[in-house]
């Protein structure tokens, strides 16, 4: 069987980024066999040459002006094709833009190493604060406005850089009157230091990009041992079982939560780059988006899958093979306390290979066990030895498990995050946040708040919000902003101008999230911070 | 600085508001529009408040008779009037327009453009964000405009220059002629003979309104005061018509204070005295409020208002806070009468606050039908 050539393909296949899937596979045999299912590419060739060459012109060396000067990852060139729509007018259809994106991610894709530091920004991860960038003042010539991720999931070169600069004054013009744009001559440094300090931290060549672009690309068809985290409701683990399918992939979640509830479903995926792996699952009845990385050997695949109109709710998501080497990826409670008892589920891979043990003072009653799972009932003598604990499946090993006596402290995650207002007849919905209440040990050091200190894990806990500071107590922030529920779920107030508060402003806040945790006879609370804002107006895919 | 940051906040809040949005669409419907002749010009000068609304709105109201004389269309696209600057004669309004793309120029009596300037042409997209003047006489519109050139492939940013309108043009004026001018200015205001034509930028340049030339810089933003930062302004408000003298509040800090000393961050009210050319700053209170655009009182020079979510009375000469009260709401833009009696609050939303000068009391009120948004439209006394 012979390759089809691009239009052919192009009628015959479509994938999407973060839609629905279809097609018909159609990758041959030959050369291609033993590779990976990629995303099909249609006639994108063909549209780079005759459409978007009429005003990306051919330069001297053979290149397109602009295009074949830029590395983005798919949600990069999702946003330019949607801008290229926008404002210029450039007429592509959804089919179009998939082929696109599929071809432009292949050529023209940031490297693992290179999106490593950023995928909080593609996971859509909130409560994410960035480290400053302290190098050429980026992080107020550019990550004032959005993250810093959304120029470090970018490579050009500095005279590429500086036409950005261009594009962002020429279509912003109010960049230069706004906070920190006022205070200093932005354009003229933008236009000359910024892109020269753009160019040498993000350049368009790498060594990174040359490697992977030679490297073979991992096939992800297989059965996998996945765990993960979904923040308010706890961990979850089970198996996904990958296939080929068209140009990209089948999958199959046979999982169970913390409380032992099945979690499963069906979802379908593209792998872009060769390793970025873009689906949509539903997952116990709700559709998700899933955004994970494939590790470049194709061992691991890691990342977050989130509800598609709310995705502050959603799930780490941790996978690695089955048939590798025997691992332990997680448990359904990450503790027990000393003289009592907990039904505990193990995730990982290679678990059926022998004996489960927490460690001394601990016994273990197994109740089930496979390759992926094991359930048992662990239950800690009063004099169990409080700590860390690295237990053992057979020949799989982990950490992450913790036996307490008494908690010494209680910390809130997130620390800082924010909600937005939203609804009451909008065009936005509102943006909750969930908190988390994280028992800790002090350590050998016997001081709370520092590194040794020893993590217990998610506890009950009541929830109840405060004012951040005297300003919030003047405007009564905590009685407009929002409410907390018992699992730490903070829902905002009703967007709008409310005539009930002062200056009749909207249901913002500065609030301080108090969880109270009760362990034994003792009390512990800890604090974060919560700032529910006003509505993103403009939610593209990179933030 | 916070208060900087809550500017850009609250702005957003205020002009994103679905139930604001709801009602500017209210606003199209032609009832509104037109409501009547202004009055006739009686034999004494009266005043009249010049505003701006969503979409395309630009409103004349009798602040006496505490009620809207006239809501006129701007014809065209765009749908947040921006600067508005009244001929010498209050005859005619120009309005930014056209999302920053042009200039119109509406007869307050009739409601027809009987002026506009398209700003953009062929390959050149041009914004003017905020700074407009006319000169006294009444012949010349002079228009900080950002250029920038759509190449194909990509965007070069050209510089910034103030265009110069006959305003005898009419409909379809093409600049007479363009000068350089620094980038990032907000306001342009003439001097009262029309010899000077004053910027406000990172600095405060005075112009040649003939050649472009600067004649003179009064530092801001390179200013080199001893213990003081360099201050923040941002003013898009030219409310400068009663008194003669432009103002706008800045804020600084003390370079010789921890940032946790309160007394660190200072207000400050920069004067220009439109007639003499006399620039002053002084700081008058350790900053404590958010203040968007200020107004000195024609009746006593050296006393100014202030606007955001309070009103505040400031001894600008003498560097005080003499008086400060709560408002309902936000306001951006504050006006004065010209004997100085009635102050006048608008911007943001669909009504116009008019305060005592002395007790601050709220005296009364004018709510523009349908309750559209002014936004960030300046707020303009004319005399007829």
């Amino acid at each position: 069987m012979r390759r089809m050539n691009g239009p052919q393909r192009r009628r015959r296949r479509a994938g999407l980024l973060t839609g629905g899937l279809a097609g018909t596979l159609l990758i041959g045999t030959g050369a291609w066999a033993a590779e990976p299912p990629r995303p099909d590419e249609g006639n994108a060739k063909q549209i780079i040459t005759e459409r978007c060459s009429t005003c990306h012109e051919r330069q001297a060396d053979g290149s397109l002006h602009r295009i074949d000067h830029v590395r983005k990852t798919p949600e990069g060139w999702t946003m330019t094709l949607f801008r290229m729509n926008q404002i210029h007018s450039a007429n592509l259809s959804p089919e179009d833009s998939r082929a696109l994106v599929a071809y432009l991610s292949a050529r023209q894709g940031l490297a693992p190493e290179e999106t490593a530091p950023y995928r909080y920004i593609l996971e859509r991860l909130p409560a994410v604060v960035e480290t400053p960038i302290a190098d050429g003042d980026l992080s107020v010539m550019c990550a004032r406005c959005h993250s810093a991720a959304r120029f470090g999931l970018q490579r050009r070169d500095a005279d590429e850089w500086k036409r950005l600069a261009n594009f962002h004054l020429g279509q912003f013009p109010s960049i230069e009157y706004s906070l920190q744009g006022r205070d200093r001559k932005w354009w003229e440094i933008a236009s000359t230091q910024t892109p020269q300090v753009l160019g040498q931290k993000f350049p368009f060549k790498t060594k990174e990009w040359a490697d992977w672009q030679q490297a073979a690309k991992p096939d992800l068809a297989g059965v996998w041992a996945v765990t993960g985290h979904r923040p308010g409701l706890g961990r979850y683990g089970g198996t996904a079982t990958v296939a080929v399918e068209r140009d990209g992939y089948s999958v199959r979640y046979d999982l169970t939560d913390a409380g032992g509830k099945p979690l499963s479903g069906t979802g379908k995926a593209l792998v872009y780059t060769g390793y970025e792996w873009r689906g949509t699952a539903t997952l116990g009845g709700q559709e998700v988006r899933e955004v994970f990385a494939a590790s470049k050997d194709g061992q691991s695949l890691s990342g977050r899958w989130f509800l598609p109109d709310h995705d502050e709710v959603g799930a780490t998501v941790t996978a690695v093979r089955t048939g590798t080497a025997p691992t332990i990826l997680g448990f359904s409670q990450e503790h027990v306390k000393t003289g009592t008892s907990a039904r505990v589920t193990v995730w990982g891979s290679g678990l059926d290979g022998g004996p489960v043990d927490f460690g001394p003072g601990v016994t273990v009653k197994t109740l089930s066990q496979s390759a992926t799972a094991a359930v048992v009932e662990v239950a800690a003598a009063a004099n169990a030895a409080p700590g860390a604990r690295t237990v053992s499946v057979g020949k799989a090993k982990g950490g992450g498990f913790t036996v307490y006596a008494a908690l010494d402290s209680v910390l809130v995650e997130p620390a800082f995050t924010i909600a937005r207002v939203g609804g009451n007849g909008g065009a936005t919905p509102p943006v909750s946040a969930q908190f988390e209440a994280i028992g800790y040990l002090n350590g050998p050091d016997g001081k709370p708040g520092t590194a040794d200190d020893i993590r217990v894990g998610a506890l009950p806990a009541a929830w109840t919000l405060e004012p951040f500071n005297e300003a919030a107590k003047l405007m009564e922030d905590v009685k407009f902003a929002g409410t907390i529920g018992p699992s730490g779920l903070f829902a905002p107030a009703l967007a709008g101008p409310n005539p009930q508060r002062a200056f009749g402003t909207n249901n913002i806040g500065d609030l301080k999230v108090v969880a109270t945790v009760k362990d034994g006879a003792a009390t512990l609370t800890g604090d974060g911070r919560l700032i529910s804002t006003v509505q993103r107006w403009n939610d593209p895919p990179i933030r | 600085m916070n208060a900087s940051i809550i500017r850009l906040g609250i702005r957003r809040l205020v002009r994103q508001s679905p139930a604001i949005r709801r009602l500017a669409v209210a606003l199209c419907g032609v009832g509104l529009l037109a409501t009547g002749p202004l009055a006739t010009a009686p034999a004494s000068a009266k005043e009249y408040l010049v505003t701006g609304v969503k979409p395309n709105g630009l409103v004349v109201i009798d602040p006496a008779a505490r009620k809207v004389d006239k809501i006129h269309r701007i014809p065209g696209g765009g749908v947040a009037p921006g600067t508005i600057v009244p001929s010498p004669d209050g005859k005619i309004a120009y309005v930014i327009t056209n999302h920053l793309d042009s200039v119109s120029g509406i007869d307050l009596d009739s409601g027809k453009e009987v002026f506009r300037a398209n700003f953009s042409s062929g390959t050149e997209r041009v914004k003017a964000m905020f700074g407009m003047d006319i000169s006294p006489d009444g012949k010349e519109l002079f228009v900080f405009q950002a250029p920038v050139r759509l190449l194909p492939g990509e965007y070069k940013v050209e510089d910034t220059r103030i265009a110069v309108f006959r305003t005898a043009d009419g409909v379809g004026a093409k600049a007479v002629r363009t000068f350089p001018a620094p980038r990032r200015v907000a306001v342009l205001a003439f001097s009262k003979d029309g010899g000077t034509l004053w910027a406000l930028g990172w600095d405060l340049y005075a112009m040649d309104p003939k050649t472009g030339a600067i004649r003179d810089t009064h530092k801001l933003l390179n200013w080199t005061r001893d213990n003081f930062g360099p201050p923040d302004i941002l003013d898009v408000w030219p409310q400068f018509e009663q008194a003669a003298v432009f103002s706008t509040p800045y804020f600084t800090s003390r370079t010789d204070l921890p940032p946790t000393d309160p007394s660190a961050f200072k207000t400050g009210m920069l004067t220009l005295d439109l007639a003499s050319g006399t620039v002053a700053t002084k700081e008058f209170e350790d900053t404590s409020a958010v203040i968007f655009s200020s107004v000195v009182n024609p009746a006593k020079r050296g006393e100014a208002f202030s606007v955001y979510t309070q009103l505040s009375k400031i001894d600008a000469a003498g560097g005080a806070l003499v008086k400060r009260v709560d408002l309902p709401h936000t306001y951006y833009s504050i006006n004065i009468a010209g004997d100085g009696k009635e102050v006048y609050v608008g911007g943001t939303a669909c009504d116009i606050g008019v305060y005592h000068p002395d007790s601050l009391d709220r005296i009364g009120q004018i709510e523009i039908p349908g309750c559209p948004d002014q936004g960030v439209a300046s707020l303009r006394m004319v005399k007829r």
